[in-house]
């Protein structure tokens, strides 16, 4: 552990993982093709939500309040989510290299969103596409693992298997059908992820299943410690097993596929924060949960921010993931001499 | 008095074929309980079936007087403690974390442990001797520490019966001892039942040489061919007929009085 944990230091580190994403998503609000001073987003911050009328000009109220606010505020929440996911998935499949995309949610929704995007053109229905996909892949794979009668791990993770691979044949086939100049491009910059069209009512649909999947995965976080010994001995140590295991594949699939289905599919998040967090705090998961959820949080709101301001039009956020995570990453392997493993 | 397991007519098949047949034992309050046996006989079936684990074809496991089927993990987890054969490690979990897992049965759905849990972990860890442990990563320990924490865990379920699958495999000479002398401890200090399944009939008379209340059962062909206190049932027949091997029993008078029996292997029986 790199900055190991002291019991009087606790307090400390709770602050600063509840206060890091908050930090960041208020710089955020500042950052940008309008520059914006601290004083006018306090100021028009202030006046929202007192509901005051506001001296400062309407186009800045406009990029603080509507445009830049929603965006940070949903990019820290799906952060948050793909990172818990994420980090309770590699404990039940008792397997530090799963992904929040293990079971099928991203290439369901993935698939869910193509479809919608040639048959529909309306966002709010690539909303619910997506996300009813998500949530179907996930449904398929688990029935498949349950041709034993039971869910054995490596049953669940090979039906993982075949529906992603099924789901992505699909939005081949749909991308092939869908008209080359502007249905292929519109499911290829979905297939990239991203925040651009965030607003605060995307926050208020797709949060529920956000909401409702992080505070399950909360609540029930050092169960996953008892599952990650394997079926057998979470039976003996007094765990249902298969109900406990349902509950946590419920609700990270609801947090994933809420995550999905507003910010396209975006990689790298739900593996490699759920390390950064071990590498950190260790992998109890009465503490990694949390911890997880703060730092992909702040991680994509950051990435994000980088998408903004890098080049004069926006890079999709899947993209910059891997490119800004991918060194920080191995940077962290290095300073932390990979955390134990 | 009710005893802790009963297994009554017990019977499992595979598909393959039949596994067990028509098992009968009981164990008692303070009790160690051996299941001797050659590979693949069905010890490590049995143990899943007193578990909960496996369900029987046939016949029924009771634990304390109520039938273990369709009983709640959480209560059995109340009324047994499990010790693995090998216990696959995949996260490096703090060994007091590992610990404070045995404590699951007692901490609701929402719940994280409580400051008394902490205690109780400590507290099974200082019986097993590694307190010192308690906050080293337990994927760095050797093959015997880490099955001290097992059997911490395993305490701090506070059951009346801990169930061992080969205790001591993969141990060294002296772990091997330390994991004995510590079952004996246990089943002394605070009454502990244990059954365990294990490939080396002179650990039953290590038991028995303690002056603990042990038995063997000795499995074969699906089958209890024998069942009783070691000294009784461990004999160079009984052995010659479990294991096709030829053996001596010493009996060596100790200093303190007591009597040291051992099983001396001497040969295969050539087919």
């Amino acid at each position: 552990m790199v900055f190991g944990v002291s019991s009087t230091k606790k307090p400390v580190m709770i602050l600063v993982f509840i206060a890091a994403p908050i930090l960041i998503i208020l710089l955020s609000l500042l950052i940008g093709r309008y520059p914006v001073d601290i004083s006018s987003a306090v100021e028009i911050l202030w006046c929202r939500i007192t509901m005051q009328p506001c001296l400062i000009e309407d186009i800045y109220q406009t990029v603080v309040w509507d445009i830049r606010l929603p965006r940070a505020i949903l990019g820290a929440m799906v952060g948050g989510c793909l990172a818990v996911s994420g980090a309770a998935f590699q404990g039940l499949f008792r397997n530090p290299l799963v992904n929040s995309g293990i079971l099928g949610v991203s290439s369901g929704a993935g698939f869910g969103a193509a479809l919608s995007i040639i048959l529909f053109h309306q966002t709010a229905v690539t909303y619910t596409f997506a996300f009813g996909f998500g949530i179907l892949a996930v449904t398929l794979s688990y029935l498949i693992s349950r041709v034993y009668n039971a869910t054995p791990t490596i049953m669940l993770v090979l039906g993982g298997v075949i529906v992603s691979s099924v789901f992505s044949a699909l939005i081949s086939l749909v991308k092939y059908l869908a008209d080359p100049l502007d249905e292929l491009p519109a499911i290829v910059f979905w297939l990239m992820g991203s925040l651009a069209s965030a607003r605060f009512s995307d926050i208020m649909i797709a949060g529920i299943p956000m909401l409702i999947g992080t505070a399950g995965l909360f609540l029930f976080r050092w169960r996953i410690n008892v599952l990650s010994m394997g079926d057998r001995e979470a039976h003996t140590l007094g765990i249902n097993t298969t109900i406990n295991k349902g509950i946590i594949i419920a609700c990270a699939t609801l947090a994933t596929a809420g995550a999905v289905c507003v910010s396209g599919i975006i990689g790298w998040v739900g593996l490699v924060i759920p390390h950064i967090g071990r590498m950190i705090v260790g992998n109890d998961n009465k503490i990694l949960i949390p911890v997880s959820f703060s730092l992909g949080a702040a991680f994509l709101v950051i990435v994000d921010d980088f998408g903004r301001i890098l080049t004069g039009s926006e890079i999709p956020l899947g993209i910059l993931t891997a490119l800004i995570g991918a060194p920080f990453f191995v940077y962290l392997l290095k300073k932390t001499k990979g955390g134990g493993w | 008095m009710t005893p802790l397991v009963e297994v009554k007519n017990l019977s499992f098949e595979y598909p393959q074929g039949i596994i067990l047949n028509q098992i009968d034992f009981t164990v008692g309050p303070g009790e160690i309980f051996c299941l001797l046996g050659p590979n693949g006989c069905g010890k490590t079936t049995l143990i899943d079936c007193v578990l909960g684990w496996l369900k029987p074809c046939a016949g029924q496991v009771l634990i304390n007087g109520t039938p273990l089927l369709n009983m709640p993990a959480k209560k059995v987890a109340r009324n047994m403690a499990y010790v693995p054969q090998v216990h696959e490690k995949t996260f490096p979990y703090l060994v007091k974390d590992i610990v404070l897992m045995g404590r699951a049965s007692f901490i609701g759905p929402f719940r994280t442990p409580s400051p008394e849990d902490e205690a109780i972990a400590e507290r099974s860890l200082a019986m097993v001797g590694i307190a010192r442990l308690k906050d080293r990563p337990y994927t760095q320990l050797s093959g015997g520490e880490c099955q001290l924490v097992m059997v911490a865990r395993a305490l701090a379920q506070n059951a009346p019966l801990i169930i061992m699958d080969e205790p001591t495999a993969h141990l060294d000479y002296r772990h091997e001892l330390i994991i004995m002398e510590t079952i004996a401890e246990l089943t002394k200090q605070n009454g502990l039942s244990v059954l365990m399944a294990t490939h080396i009939p002179n650990h039953c008379f290590y038991f028995e040489n303690q002056g603990i209340a042990t038995r063997a059962a000795l499995i074969k062909e699906q089958r209890i061919i024998a069942m009783g206190k070691p000294s009784e049932v461990l004999t160079e027949h009984n052995l010659n007929e479990l294991y096709s091997i030829h053996t001596r029993i010493l009996d060596y008078p100790m200093d303190d009085g007591g009597n040291l029996k051992q099983v001396l292997p001497i040969s295969t029986v050539k087919p």
